[in-house]
């Protein structure tokens, strides 16, 4: 749905890095840029590369009050 | 027990502890983790929310957002002069006011207004993304809390490895198997001999004691020594984090003194 705010596993702060992630594997190596970034461990890492970003297709959804 | 800070960042940081005790390495892990508290969104009041998350979401990732703390000037709520009714010495107000414009905006942790100007929220987190007229209306109240309690209240990811001790002894062949061996690459063969270049790299695998065919290395952990690594949520700053732990160990150690 949209990034979780901290790692699942051990409770770093993984969702303001999502962003500049994103931005940056348009024309860079995602390895590179999650050590970069400094996201070392492998649960921080799997947060960033396992999401997938539906929530701006479910505005799309809205549905108008009554 | 005495420390020495390798590297130190804004929100990271690395430190041997030494002539310590595994106990103490861990009691200090342990207290950095759930004891040392920090600021955290506690109670939400949804005004308005035509967002397409639930409330209960976003209260949740509102919960999880570090505030800069500074524990200076807010009391743990069950020890404030207000007896744990709510006051401006431990209670946090904050709100946010958002609107959806006419394409889709993201909402950020920095666009939650805090009442005091020296505990805001760190910025750049997502909150939650608004499309077209939707509207988020809300009023926060954040509190001191510990980590033990909810993951929220969790300052930092600490751990700790105990110091390589690496030994090499006796008559060596010079057959380099040790040093293919390494994941580290920190073992090379100098004048015929194994040298360890950078013993704090080290992970204590040994995979190098077991490729030796002679035997010769030995691979243990200093329990006297241990490097710690420690990284802060943005809450508060890693040295802080520290002292505050030392603090708290020493003032439960003295209680238990008490008790005997």
């Amino acid at each position: 749905m949209i990034i979780p705010i901290r790692c699942f596993s051990c409770g770093a702060v993984i969702a303001d890095k999502y962003e500049k992630f994103k931005k940056r594997i348009r024309d860079e190596e995602p390895k590179k840029v999650l050590d970069d970034l400094g996201i070392k461990r492998y649960c921080c890492r799997r947060m960033i590369l396992s999401q997938a970003d539906f929530l701006e297709e479910v505005i799309e959804f809205e549905v108008k009050g009554p | 027990m005495k420390v020495e800070i390798l590297e130190e960042t804004d929100n990271s940081m690395r430190f041997i502890l030494s002539e310590a005790h595994p106990s103490l390495a861990n009691a200090l892990r342990r207290i950095m983790v759930s004891e040392v508290p920090t600021l955290a969104i506690e109670d939400v009041t949804i005004i308005e929310n035509t967002s397409s998350l639930y409330d209960e979401i976003i209260a949740h990732r509102l919960g999880l957002i570090p505030i800069r703390t500074d524990l200076d000037i807010m009391n743990l709520r069950e020890e404030c002069v207000c007896k744990g009714e709510g006051c401006p010495n431990c209670t946090l107000k904050l709100t946010l006011n958002s609107t959806g414009k006419d394409r889709i905006i993201t909402v950020y942790s920095h666009d939650l207004k805090s009442e005091d100007e020296r505990l805001k929220p760190i910025e750049g987190i997502p909150i939650i993304k608004l499309g077209k007229e939707q509207k988020l209306v809300l009023e926060a109240e954040a509190i001191l809390g510990k980590g033990k309690d909810h993951a929220k209240w969790q300052p930092a990811v600490v751990g700790y490895k105990y110091y390589p001790a690496i030994e090499v002894n006796g008559e060596c062949e010079d057959c380099k198997k040790c040093a293919d061996v390494c994941p580290v690459n920190i073992l090379e063969s100098e004048d015929g001999k194994i040298k360890v270049i950078d013993e704090m790299k080290c992970t204590l695998c040994k995979s190098c004691v077991e490729a030796c065919e002679k035997k010769i290395i030995k691979v243990r952990g200093d329990d006297k020594k241990f490097i710690f690594t420690l990284e802060s949520t943005g809450a508060l700053k890693p040295r802080e984090i520290l002292n505050k732990a030392c603090e708290i160990l020493e003032e439960k150690a003295r209680e238990l003194a008490t008790l005997l």
